[in-house]
């Protein structure tokens, strides 16, 4: 691989500034390092400088997780481990561990951060694999479109159908987040508007201008939230379809709720529509929870391979409502 | 929890199977490698980076057809650390194949040379699946078409299965440490003897001035039993060239690609029977997916295990623009048990018969119907629901299948040397490819000697040992341990010779036990003692085969397994599996347990998860590698309860293969009972069971009263 340097800033500033550094034609952020390597190695990304910000919030002595005012901090090098461990997490916004307590391998989640798991680029085997010149890489095609497309967007129009990776996103979705900034004019962006679909961009997948660093996140606590993934394998796998839900219960009744779907389009998908439905209806009427959840699928459209994953996305939803109220998912 | 190494005990009592209690030789035993393997202290052939090393790689085709239209050999050649770049080939076929290769001083400056060559290549069109060829079904003879006339019922289905990759966790390769005229070849094989096949020219020295090493070896699964293969020729080819070490292992993609798989294959049958189940017979039509290779699609369906009336048989073998197969546990086997037993709970479920009790019928071995008997116990067969007649979401099944294997056994010598200080040396040439081969070797003189396996020193994996077999057919134990008997009885012989000459008497009074020498039943020496009194430097007991001998018998078992599937996710959670297995005398327990569970694990995988993916349009593999490709994880892992059969079991037989053979079988058979509808192509995957469930709905909303399992 071509050599590069490597960075240590003492802090995010440092690091924002060194993004911007003209000495070197493509720096980037190296935190866990998981997706970056696996980038190096298939030839995807030829960076000449790593800035590494893996330790930096370990130097100024912050916990990975912590209460701060009413909204909870997550640092954006806490690893999924410390997600998975932080008793914050378990009382106030359950969703959170729940997305990444099985994702990966217990070894990569001791490595991998939250901001990563945010950042992270997509795993189309199309985008992967250096021989398909697609459209993320300048080229004209979606090989994904005429090929084999099981494991690709059901929604999102195109004109890439790639899924986006992270199981964290729509977790913090559902608890309102936002991704804190530094390094350009903007302190924050929620996480709804961190995101955007391949019509606006095919090169990346998130709205941070260059020169922007996430230094941390934070997320408003929902007690009554709950995640579901269907994989194909228990270990190590990448979901076919998850949903995470917040829910405010009035009883056994649905005040509000928010719902975000994820590995079914080039975003997290938010789910409007269920969320509408939800309200009203009794945990105890499983045929009105199951109407209110079928609203996910409106607007799908399965490419030639993936049909089933618009029968699976209701299922999610309804599961991950079921958790989010503490109820068994399966009868 | 930090224990020193040499503190960890190769000997651990184990008390979790006590069906197995008593099973071997040595109970206890834990395998002797294990520590070193966890700890790294395994030195494997892909670890050896020789000291002023050359390394090697291979330009591959990256479609399924693609001509090479240019590359830059001088900006390659350009890169700094390049030694050569030798292009030798245009025409690439699959996916994977070599067409040339880069040589450099460090695998970095291979990585830069590689892309710096910036080859450019012209798409072709390509085949990808046995469906993409013509696929004639030959038309039926007077005798099939008179037996399907008289049956009551006729079955008429098409069954398939997907590629499986070996995916060993050491990848293919050699590393040949060059001396000018000598060398050592550190090759990953499951031949020490016949690693070299292939190499004369390229090494350019006589076959007595080297030697293959191959201490450690991480899984071969049948795909590394190709000789020197091309990795090792070009790693030779370099070390002669250049007079220097060379190192040619391929990288996970180029494993994944280009070195052999288990064949795809599809079956269409037609099957008649009567109202009781008697089947008469019909015609089954096989194809198998070969890749570019010549052959090796065969399956073994029918296995000759049950009564499957006459059969109209054809087999062809199918190209495709794909890496060729090679052996792969029990080449054939899955895939022809998964059709066979598929097949069977499908005909006993239209005749309205428990398929235990039908197969206690088609099936006249007494031992495995008595493995089926006990087994059905185990498993608790009481509680399995008829099939289709479960309407929850969550559905349980139960399966079985069964499985023989014929094994036999070829050449192997072995030595076991006793020295005067008492430790003892078991030496075979024979390679451990995570068989427990080491372990066996140590625990059988340990148990003629009656000693400590620990003070047992095992000496396998180099050439320069007595010669012994490779790793294939499952005949490695059965060909070795009568040998490494003998070996051991012979230096015993001599040691109570000695003992006798010098005590005085016959040595027929004295014995051997537990770390003593005995004279009439009493002690007499300790076992140091004695040996300090060999006359000469050490005894050599030694132990010899002649190809063609031994091996009697054969390795039969059952299995049975217990699922749930989800049918809102179509996913199906394997929570149980019951395997019965004969081997003959087993020698370690543990490590034969490890066996059938290991096996019972690519079965499960098989059936459940791993296909090679190809792009439909351009050919190429789109999950070589080990994160797409799937493979059966420790949260997939249900309980696997191995039962080593014993009546009537004599001598060592094989173990590796046969216990792979059932499982994916038993798994859709599961399936099927739990979905009342059979899922009949692996891997069963979420969206073929939700697809099965929706096509059996529509058929039931049609035709109410139609027989299940879309037969007629």
């Amino acid at each position: 691989m071509k050599s590069f340097a490597i960075a240590k800033p003492r802090d995010y500033q440092q690091a924002a500034t060194l993004l911007k550094d003209e000495r070197f034609s493509l720096p980037v952020l190296k935190a866990g390092g998981i997706d970056l390597v696996d980038h190096l190695k298939e030839g995807l990304l030829a960076p000449d400088l790593l800035i590494d910000v893996k330790r930096l919030p370990a130097e100024a002595n912050r916990p990975p997780v912590a209460r701060d005012g009413d909204r909870i901090r997550i640092e954006a090098s806490a690893t999924l481990a410390d997600l998975v461990e932080s008793k914050v997490l378990a009382s106030a916004a359950p969703v959170v561990p729940a997305s990444v307590e099985s994702a990966a391998t217990p070894s990569i989640r001791n490595v991998a951060t939250a901001a990563g798991n945010l950042l992270q680029r997509p795993r189309c085997w199309y985008y992967r694999g250096d021989q398909f010149h697609c459209l993320k890489k300048g080229g004209a095609t979606c090989f994904a479109q005429d090929g084999e497309n099981r494991y690709h967007a059901i929604f999102g129009d195109g004109p890439c159908h790639i899924v986006h990776p992270s199981n964290l996103a729509p977790a913090l979705w559902v608890c309102d987040g936002w991704v804190h900034l530094t390094g350009g004019k903007r302190e924050k962006l929620a996480i709804a508007d961190l995101y955007h679909l391949p019509d606006r961009g095919l090169r990346d997948e998130h709205n941070l201008k260059p020169g922007e660093v996430v230094t941390h996140l934070s997320i408003v606590p929902a007690q009554r939230s709950g995640f579901y993934a269907v994989k194909e394998k228990q270990s190590f796998d990448w979901p076919l379809v998850f949903a995470a839900a917040a829910l405010t219960l009035d009883g056994t009744t649905i005040r509000a709720a928010q719902v975000c779907a994820g590995a079914v389009a080039p975003t997290p998908w938010p789910l409007g529509a269920v969320e509408e439905a939800l309200v009203g209806v009794s945990l105890d009427d499983d045929a009105a929870l199951r109407a209110a959840c079928a609203k996910a699928t409106a607007g799908a459209v399965p490419m030639s391979h993936n049909a089933y994953k618009v029968q699976l996305l209701p299922v999610a939803v309804r599961r991950a409502v079921l958790r989010a109220a503490g109820r068994t998912t399966e009868p | 929890m930090t224990m020193p190494l040499d503190q960890i005990p190769t000997v651990m009592p184990t008390t979790n199977r006590p069906q197995n209690a008593g099973a071997s030789l040595d109970d206890d035993a834990s395998r002797l490698d294990a520590v070193a393997k966890v700890t790294g202290q395994a030195v494997y052939g892909r670890d050896r980076y020789l000291t002023n090393g050359i390394y090697a790689a291979f330009l591959r085709c990256p479609y399924g057809v693609a001509t090479l239209e240019s590359y830059d050999e001088l900006a390659a050649k350009a890169v700094p650390g390049v030694l050569e770049v030798e292009i030798t080939g245009k025409d690439g076929q699959y996916h994977g194949h070599t067409l040339g290769h880069v040589a450099g001083d460090s695998p970095t400056a291979v990585w830069r040379g590689l892309r710096a060559l910036a080859p450019k290549w012209k798409k072709g069109t390509v085949t990808t699946q046995i469906s993409d060829s013509p696929l004639d079904v030959p038309e039926r003879n007077d005798k099939t078409k008179e037996l399907l006339a008289a049956a009551d019922h006729l079955l008429e289905a098409e069954y398939s299965t997907e590629v499986q990759i070996h995916a060993c966790l050491e990848t293919h390769g050699m590393a040949i440490d060059h001396k000018g005229d000598s060398a050592i070849c550190y090759s990953s094989t499951q031949g020490t003897f016949a690693a070299t096949d292939g190499l004369e020219e390229a090494i350019g020295l006589p076959r007595s001035k080297y030697e293959v090493v191959c201490e450690y070896v991480g899984g071969g699964f049948g795909s590394k039993l190709n000789g020197a293969g091309k990795e090792g020729v070009l790693a030779a080819k370099l070390a002669a060239k250049y007079k220097r070490p060379a190192y040619c292992f391929v990288d996970r993609e180029g494993d994944q690609l280009d070195t052999g798989n288990r064949p795809s294959a599809l079956a269409k049958v037609a099957i008649g029977f009567k109202k009781d189940g008697t089947i008469l017979g019909g015609q089954v039509r096989l194809w198998g997916g070969v890749g570019v290779g010549r052959g090796g699609g065969g399956m073994a369906f029918p296995s000759g295990r049950y009564a499957f009336g006459e059969l109209q048989r054809d087999h062809s073998d199918v190209r495709m623009n794909a890496g060729a197969p090679r052996a792969f546990r029990a080449p054939g086997h899955p895939q022809g048990a998964f059709i066979e037993e598929l097949v069977i709970d499908e005909i006993a479920t239209i005749a309205g018969i428990d398929p235990l009790a039908y197969r206690l019928t088609l099936d006249r071995d007494e031992d495995r119907r008595e493995m089926m008997r006990l087994g059905a116990q185990s498993i608790g067969w009481d509680k399995r629901q008829p099939t289709g007649s479960q309407k929850g979401v969550i559905r349980r099944g139960f399966g079985m299948g069964t499985t023989t294997w014929g094994g036999g056994a070829s050449q192997a010598e072995c030595e076991v040397v006793i020295a005067r200080d008492g430790s003892i040396e078991a030496r075979t040439g024979t390679q451990d490819i995570g068989t427990g081969q080491r372990s066996t070797m140590g625990i059988i003189p340990a148990t003629v000697l009656s000693v400590p396996l620990a003070m047992v020193t095992v000496r396998i994996g180099h050439s320069t040992l007595p010669v012994g077999p490779g790793s294939g057919g499952s005949t490695t134990t059965p060909s070795t341990a009568p040998v490494m008997q003998a070996a051991a009885e012979d230096a015993r012989k001599q040691l109570l010779a000695a003992i006798a000459n010098l005590q005085g008497g016959d040595s027929s009074e004295f014995d051997l036990k537990d770390g003593q020498v005995l004279r009439g039943g009493k002690p007499l020496l300790s076992w140091k003692d004695a040996c300090a009194k060999i006359g000469g430097e050490q005894i050599v007991g030694r132990g010899k085969s002649v190809r063609g001998q031994g091996g009697k018998g054969h390795s039969h078992g059952v299995q049975f397994v217990e699922l749930a599937v989800d049918t809102e996710t179509g996913v199906v959670r394997v929570e149980r599996i019951v395997a019965y297995q004969s081997c003959g005398k087993a020698i370690a327990r543990k490590l034969a347990e490890s066996q059938v569970i290991g096996a019972v694990i690519q079965g499960l995988s098989f059936a459940l998860f791993e296909e090679r993916v190809l792009d439909r349009n351009l050919g190429s593999m789109l999950n070589a590698n080990l994160e797409m490709y799937r493979i059966a994880g420790t949260l997939d892992m249900p309980r696997i309860e191995p039962v080593l059969w014993r009546r009537g079991q004599v001598g060592h037989k094989s173990l590796g293969e046969p216990p792979t053979i059932p499982t994916a079988g038993a798994i859709a058979c599961a399936l099927f009972n739990a979905l009342g509808t059979p899922v009949r192509s692996l891997p069963l995957t979420p969206h073929k069971v939700l697809a099965a469930l929706a096509a059996s709905q529509k058929l039931s909303n049609s035709t109410p009263a139609s027989a299940p399992g879309g037969a007629s």
